[in-house]
This record gives C-alpha cells, sequence and structure tokens, in this order.
C-alpha cells in the first residue's frame, strides 16, 4: 500500500541517534529505501551488516531498507525528502555543512526538540539562515523512540507552512500503528516540543518525591499554560497546545519514567548533581538547556513563568527540588485559564 | 514602454486568462457537484453584479462614467437569466474586458515619448517651485539633482534589466514619491516604469492630465469587486511577463502614521513570483523577476497633516482614498517647493539590496544566493519532479518571505533628517514623564503652551543621537549628513528651521530657552519614521512590534 504509493520518494534521515534511528526504521519499515547520515563509523557499519544500533536501540533488529552512510553529501545528494534528527547544539553546524549540499528543490523536516543555546533560534530559523531549504517543516508529538520501535500504535504531528511538505512526510512516515497529523503552526510545534521538556524535569521529580497523581496534574495543567503563555508571546496559535505536539506531548513525557528528562529530574531529586544526572543518562536531555533559554526568554518578554523558573533554579541556582516545590506552593495564585491566551485565540488569525 | 499595440494584447491576454481560470474552476465545482467552494460563472456575474450597483448606488448621478456603468451593468443583468452557460462566460469576458480596458486606460504611446522627453524638465521646474512661464522664457531649469539625492545600489539596476524585469517597490510617505522616482529612473537613464496610480491622481487638477503619459495605469479603489482586484493583479502580472519593468507601492497606500511600512499587499507581490513561474511555464526568454526595495525619505512631507489626522481619526483604519488633500493644492505645492528649494533640503531616494520572487538577495548578474552567499537556482522552489508547477498556497508562503525581506530593507535603507531626529526626542521625553494609557488623549493633551527645556532637549538628543550612530554603523539605518555629523546643536537648529517653514504652525518652535511644541499630531507623524527600532527603549505605537532588541 504505502509502497505503491510512494516508490519515487527518496528520503534521507540525518542523525543515527536514538530518535533518528527510529524515524528511518519507521519509514523502512513502510518498504522505502532510506539512507540514514551518522557521523559514528562503527555505528553505521554495525547498521548495514548487522541490522542493529546498539548504543541507542539495544535489541531492535533494524529495517532492511536502511541504508547508513558517515559520507553527508551522499546522503542530501539524491533526496527528496531529509529528515534532520541532530541535537539542538549540533544543529547549527550540521545545517552549515548542509548549506554546500541542498537545493532549492528538496524538501526537509527536522525532528530536533530544542532551541539553540544564546540566540533562543528555532530549528527551522536555523535551516532558514544557513541554507537556501525553504519549503521546511517540524516533526513533533508523543513519540517514545522504543514504542514505536515495538510496533505499538501512536500519532505523530507534521507542521510546515507548506502543504506539500506535510503530505509528503506523510505518505513516508504513516502506517497501521503511526498516524500522522498536519498543522501549518511551525512555531507553536517547534515550541511545544521543546518547553514540554522543562515540565517532565519537573515530573521527573515529582515523581521521584512521590507526590501523587493530584500533584502531577496540577504540574501538567499549570505548566501547559506556562508553555502556551511563551509560545502565544513568540508567534505561536495558542490552539495548537491543546494537540498533539503540545499537551499530548507533555503528558506522555511527564507520565513515562522512560523519558530522558523525567530521568534527570528524578535523578536529581535522589540528590544527584545536574552533572552526575546528566552523565548517569548517558544521552542528551533537551531539557535542561531548554530551561536555560526559557528562564531568559521569560526574563526579555517579562512573562510569569513559575514553574519553569523554578527548575532553572533547581539545575543552574542549587535549589533542591524541596524547596522548589515549596516555593511554588506558597507563590501567588493567579487566573486558572489565563486572559491573554483567551484574547489570543479569539484574535489568531493565521 | 509597452507599445499602443502590445497593452492591447496585455488587455486580452489579461481578460483571457481570467475567463479560462473562472471557467476552469466553474467546471471543476460543477463536476463535484454540492459542497464545492468554488462560485459557478453565473454566480460570479451575480457578485460583480452585486458589488458594482452597491457602489454605483452611491456615486454622484451626474458622473458621466457612473452613468455609463448603470447602462452597462443593466444590460448584463438583463442579459443573464435568459443565456445559456456558454454565453454566460461570453458575459463574464465582457465585464473583464471592460475592467480590463479601463486599468489599461486610455494610454498614448505618442504623447507618451513627448512626455519622457518634456516631463522630467517640467517635473524639475514644478519641484523647484518655477512657473512654466518662466521656463519658456529661456531660463536655466535648476536642477532637480540638487535637490534629490539618488544613492545606494544604482549600478547594479541598469545590469539587472538584461537579466530580467524589474519591479521596484518603494517606502510610500507622498504623492510626489513617483514623480521623484519617475524623475531619478530617468536620470539614471532606464527606461520608465509603468505603475498602478489611484483614479483620485487622475483626477488632481496639478498632474491629472499626465498621468497616462507618464506610464501609470488605474487602480479604482472604490470597486470592491473580488473580480476587479484579480483583473489588476493580471494585468501587472501580464505587463511583467511582457518585459515591462513595474512600480510597486506595496503597503498600497501611503503611510497615515509616518512610519515605515511593515505591512504590505502581498496580492501585488506575488505578481513578480507568478510572472517569473508564468515565464518559465512557456519557456520564455529573460524569465527572471527581480525587485529592489527603495526608501524615499523626506525632511518635510508634503501631506504630512492630512495623514496622520486620518491615521489617528481612524487608529490605522485608513480612509483608503483621499481626494481633497495637499496634493490638489496649488499653494501648498509651491509653499512645500519653496521651502525645499530656499532651505536647501535634500529628499534622499535610496536603492537597496535587489531581491528574487522569494526573497533572497540577486546580484548584477541576477543571480540569486542563499542567506549565505552561495549562488543557487530558484527555479527549485517551483518544481515538483523537475516540472515547474503552480501551488497558490506555497507561492504565498514564498511571498510572505519576499515581503519580509522589504520590510527589512525598508528600515534598513530608511534615512533619517534632522526633522525626524528632533521630533522622536521631543516626543520621547513628553511620553516617557507621563507615561500616558492613551496615546490620543495624551496627543489631544499637548498644546502649544507645552514646553521643554533646552538643555533637557540635548541631552535626550546626545543619547539619541549616539543610538543612532550605532545602528547606523550596524547597517541597520542611514543617516543624513546633519544627522551623522551628530553635532546636536546643529541638528536642533536645522531642525527648526524646517519645522517652521512648511506647516501652517512650526511644529516645533523656540522660544528662548525652551522649546514649544506647536502641532501634536505632527510631531507624532515625524517620529513615527523612527517607530520600532527600540531606541532610547521606546515601545513601538505604530508597528505590530520592535524589529530591533534580541529576537529582531
Amino acid at each position: 500500500m504505502a509502497e505503491h504509493t510512494t516508490a519515487t520518494t527518496r528520503v534521507s534521515v540525518l542523525g543515527a541517534g536514538n530518535w533518528g534511528t527510529t524515524v528511518a526504521h519507521l519509514i523502512g519499515q513502510n518498504g522505502i529505501p532510506v539512507t540514514l547520515w551518522g557521523r559514528n563509523e562503527e555505528s553505521c557499519a554495525e547498521i548495514n551488516e548487522q541490522r542493529r544500533n546498539s548504543r541507542y536501540l539495544k535489541g531492535l533488529e533494524l529495517s532492511e531498507h536502511i541504508t547508513a552512510t558517515t559520507e553527508l553529501a551522499k546522503a542530501v545528494e539524491e533526496a527528496e525528502l531529509l529528515f534532520l534528527v541532530i541535537p539542538s547544539q549540533a544543529f547549527r553546524s550540521v545545517c552549515a555543512d548542509l548549506g554546500d549540499l541542498v537545493r532549492p528543490n528538496q524538501l526537509a523536516v527536522h525532528a530536533t526538540k530544542g532551541l539553540e543555546l544564546g540566540t533562543g533560534r528555532r530549528m527551522t530559523e536555523i535551516i532558514r539562515a544557513e541554507t537556501c531549504l525553504r519549503q521546511i517543516g517540524v516533526l513533533s508529538g508523543p513519540n517514545i523512540a522504543r514504542e514505536m520501535c515495538a510496533g505499538k500504535p501512536a500519532g505523530t504531528v507534521v507542521a510546515s507552512r507548506f502543504p506539500r511538505v506535510i503530505e509528503v512526510s506523510r505518505e513516508v512516515l504513516k502506517s497501521h500503528q503511526l498516524r500522522v497529523y498536519g498543522n501549518t503552526d511551525v512555531v507553536g510545534v517547534e515550541l511545544g516540543g521543546t518547553l514540554k521538556n522543562i515540565i517532565a524535569i519537573a515530573a521527573g521529580m515529582a515523581t521521584q518525591m512521590e507526590l501523587g497523581e493530584n500533584a502531577k496534574s496540577l504540574l501538567i495543567t499549570r505548566g501547559l499554560s506556562e508553555i502556551a503563555r511563551l509560545g502565544v508571546a513568540l508567534g505561536a496559535d495558542p490552539m495548537t497546545f491543546s494537540g498533539l505536539a503540545g499537551i499530548g506531548d507533555l503528558m506522555v513525557t511527564c507520565a513515562s519514567p522512560l523519558s530522558r528528562n523525567h530521568r534527570v529530574g528524578a535523578a536529581l531529586a535522589r540528590g544527584m548533581s545536574l552533572k552526575e544526572a546528566v552523565d548517569s543518562l548517558g544521552m542528551v536531555a533537551e531539557g535542561v538547556k531548554a530551561a536555560k533559554i526559557a528562564e531568559q526568554l521569560t526574563g526579555e518578554l517579562g512573562l510569569r513563568a513559575p514553574l519553569m523558573h523554578a527548575v532553572y533554579r533547581v539545575l543552574y541556582d542549587g535549589l533542591t527540588p524541596a524547596e522548589g516545590l515549596r516555593e511554588l506552593m506558597t507563590g501567588a495564585v493567579q487566573e486558572d485559564i489565563d486572559p491573554s491566551l483567551t484574547r489570543a485565540a479569539a484574535t489568531k488569525k493565521r | 514602454m509597452l507599445t499602443a499595440d502590445e497593452v492591447a494584447k496585455v488587455v486580452s491576454e489579461v481578460t483571457g486568462r481570467i475567463i479560462e481560470r473562472m471557467s476552469a474552476r466553474a467546471q471543476r465545482a460543477g463536476d463535484l457537484g454540492a459542497g464545492a467552494d468554488a462560485p459557478s460563472l453565473a454566480e460570479l456575474i451575480n457578485e460583480t453584479l452585486w458589488w458594482e450597483l452597491d457602489r454605483l448606488k452611491k456615486a454622484d448621478s451626474d458622473d458621466e462614467e457612473a452613468r455609463a456603468d448603470k447602462a452597462f451593468y443593466a444590460s448584463i443583468r438583463r442579459e443573464l437569466p435568459r443565456v445559456s452557460e456558454a454565453e454566460q462566460a461570453r458575459l463574464l469576458e465582457r465585464v473583464v474586458h471592460r475592467y480590463a480596458n479601463e486599468i489599461a486606460g486610455n494610454f498614448n504611446p505618442t504623447f507618451y515619448k513627448v512626455a519622457t522627453r518634456v516631463a522630467p524638465p517640467m517635473l524639475s521646474a514644478l519641484l523647484t517651485g518655477l512657473s512654466p512661464r518662466r521656463l519658456m522664457g529661456g531660463q536655466a531649469i535648476p536642477s532637480l539633482d540638487k535637490h534629490v539625492i539618488v544613492e545606494g545600489d544604482i549600478a547594479n539596476l541598469a545590469r539587472l534589466r538584461e537579466h530580467g524585469t524589474l519591479v521596484v517597490t518603494p517606502t510610500h510617505s507622498s504623492n510626489l514619491d513617483s514623480l521623484i522616482l519617475g524623475f531619478a529612473i530617468y536620470h539614471l537613464g532606464l527606461p520608465p516604469l509603468t505603475y498602478g496610480a489611484g483614479l483620485n491622481l487622475f483626477r488632481n487638477p496639478i498632474i491629472g492630465k499626465s498621468m497616462y503619459n507618464l506610464g501609470a495605469y488605474t487602480v479604482d479603489r472604490r470597486k470592491r469587486d473580488p473580480l476587479y482586484k484579480q483583473t489588476l493583479k493580471e494585468y501587472a502580472t501580464v505587463s511583467l511577463e511582457f518585459g515591462q519593468d513595474n512600480l510597486f507601492f506595496p503597503g498600497g497606500t501611503r503611510s497615515r502614521s509616518g512610519g515605515v511600512e511593515d505591512q504590505l499587499k502581498k496580492g501585488l507581490l506575488g505578481c513578480s513570483l507568478a510572472a517569473y513561474r508564468n515565464k518559465l511555464v512557456h519557456r520564455r526568454d529573460r524569465p527572471k523577476c527581480f525587485v529592489v526595495p527603495c526608501t524615499i525619505s523626506y525632511p518635510l512631507v508634503l501631506e504630512a497633516s492630512t495623514l496622520i489626522e486620518d491615521w489617528l481619526a481612524e487608529a490605522g483604519k485608513s480612509r483608503y482614498i483621499i481626494v481633497d488633500d495637499e496634493f490638489s493644492r496649488w499653494e501648498r505645492w509651491l509653499d512645500f517647493l519653496r521651502g525645499l528649494f530656499s532651505l536647501d533640503l535634500k529628499i534622499h531616494l535610496r536603492f537597496g539590496k535587489a531581491l528574487d520572487p522569494f526573497g533572497n538577495v540577486v546580484d548584477g548578474e541576477g543571480v540569486s544566493y542563499d542567506p549565505k552567499g552561495r549562488p543557487i537556482d530558484p527555479r527549485g522552489y517551483l518544481e515538483v519532479d523537475g516540472e515547474v508547477v503552480a501551488d497558490p498556497v506555497r507561492d504565498a508562503e514564498y511571498t510572505r518571505a519576499l515581503e519580509g525581506r522589504i520590510v527589512d530593507e525598508f528600515f534598513r535603507e530608511n534615512l533619517v533628517h534632522p526633522t525626524t531626529v528632533l521630533a522622536f526626542a521631543c516626543f520621547e521625553l513628553l511620553y516617557r514623564n507621563r507615561r500616558p494609557r492613551d496615546l490620543y488623549r495624551f496627543l489631544g493633551s499637548i498644546g502649544p503652551e507645552q514646553s521643554l527645556a533646552m538643555p533637557e532637549v540635548e541631552d535626550e538628543l546626545d543619547a539619541l543621537l549616539a543610538e543612532l550612530a550605532e545602528l547606523a554603523r550596524a547597517d541597520r539605518l542611514r543617516l543624513s549628513p546633519e544627522v551623522a555629523a551628530g553635532d546636536t546643536r546643529e541638528l536642533i537648529r536645522a531642525a527648526l528651521r524646517s519645522f517652521g517653514t512648511y506647516h501652517s504652525r512650526p511644529v516645533v518652535q523656540r522660544k528662548g530657552v525652551r522649546l514649544h511644541i506647536g502641532d501634536a499630531n505632527l510631531m507624532f507623524y515625524y517620529r513615527n519614521r523612527l517607530d520600532g527600532y527600540g531606541l532610547r527603549g521606546a515601545a513601538s505605537l505604530v508597528h505590530a512590534s520592535n524589529r530591533g532588541g534580541l529576537r529582531g
């Protein structure tokens, strides 16, 4: 079925980490040949020869339609559609290399949940600044790589201002286990996927501290409100945060002890330092950086974000999770539904 | 410039395309049956009838054109219920053809040739306040180049023309803009531009008669019919495809607030992309279109009073058509020109970086570059599987990017005169001290008794000039030589001289050691040219947001 309609689309996934390998695997399972680019020669050889990526996805047998390579040019040259799955802090340097290789007729979708440290730039902004690519978008949603690899059902969002980017991405990704939804609010989808990581760290702490389900729910809803407030101030459509890339992603990250940010939060609540917590994970936890960027942005924009602020102080100011909790519970109480969001929902046009 | 023959061809091409598009759309909708969103031909004609009859109801019954229009639409209305579907297409064709013909106007190439030769000296005479009689009396014609300074990326313009068609997109402060641009283009030795001018300009007692002959086509803003707007866009597109360089005012109308435009008309801007795409599809020569943003910066603006009143009255919802402003009054022109001439004031016209229809920078050879300066072939943006295809949603997105880049160039090439700087400083001092909640009431509360101590103004100006110099160094704004010199007292003197000359009340006036605000609205108007830069920590008052700061 999928094989028939997408036989001609040539796809490459750039980034052979946990999520990049998963995206390639999902596409490969649809019978579509996919090139996977990674920096590590051994990993690539392992993928090609043994159909495994033992560093990130232990025990999973990868699709035979994946061809791994360490040559960026080879991965980019033939591709009509590129998926960029690169950690946010390495994103610009890969895009700078990509700039020499891409052409205006190529489509690109990134699946990186983060903002650039220092500039606060979104990943699509970086693609625009470093390359000639215009037909671009973002893939985001409640997608735990392990569950997806295990063939469990899930939904995801591709956001782009270009309908064709959504169509072509959907064609290669959709399957009996994955529903692919479209959205035109690129800013909202990017921010939803990024900012929820901060809340997930708090959720990890709450779980470790055994605060209970009421507290978890309080955390998620107030967290979403902060995400939406900051998102709207940066140009997002408030409705996006009630979708898969907003509340959907936030719920899964806060509920699942498997998520990296959750694990960082739990480690902190066990009394580890930030460095120890990150080291014990062995992977990038985007929320750690996102907290720093959100702290800067909310400061500049003069927005209230007590939850994100508390996470920031636990991460960088030596506040203990228990002290952070106490501050949050004694802080001033505002309206349940922020009036600024109601207004934005009523006036948002595009 | 297009010949009369070519204009006729443009008109029939425009008509043909629109009928073809509408028929195809109606056909598709018919095939889909109920629930399709495209109108049938009969519905389209009825829509036009509704819009046009609504307009004509309000029209002056003595107006000859209105009477002719009424008769025309009455006949369409009579015939519509009786004709077959094929004949409906004929009726629609008559409507569109009539629109297209009216847009093309009664262009006369013989007149045009005379006009190109005679118009610039005439303009020169007008702008320097000389009467035509003295001109004929063998007096030397004062050269306009002393008062209009043309700068920026000029060298590329002539070269670019060899590689494609130009769309010049200036900021719009005054109806003088098109005359000044026409003059500049002539002086640069470039062939003239065609442009859409509001019908009110054609009826202007001063320049109305020469409008057609200056290469303008007509835009009747009273016509709200979407079909008319489509015809207009198609006219611009087809003329570009014929290789005729165009002038678009992308702000759509003169800036009412005095601020640099940050919201542009994307329908019109998109014509550059449509023309490029059509030429690629039909494999024509020189398919490229180049968009050249430019700014026209005045020390004083002829229509400032009317424009700012309109902005304040409607808070941005401009009346759109102002018929009886300063531009139609001889004595205001003369006062303005006399002021300009006697004070030796300069109007600066600056050309910014040329762009392709996607907003990429192009060089003099017409090659597009990506943001990091790598040459690229923009054709790829329109390709699917190697073929150029139409996709309105995609193209609208490209046009949005183009809009953003033009606005960047507007802000970058905006040139600041002493009048603007002084108005900004005075406004800022008053506004900051009072922190008003309501801008309108604040402006209303500033009477001539309102004054500022000279040292206070000088301190504010010192700080402002330092920030302006920094912006200019960062290539984000241009300064007139007087402002660039950075001498605060000299700047105040120059600004006060200008403010005292043309407007009926001096905008700002010195009395002893204090500066008095003579006209708060005009102070606000001139100040707005610096709105949106975040200078002196000021919030944006007439733009959606500041373009400066970290995230600008």
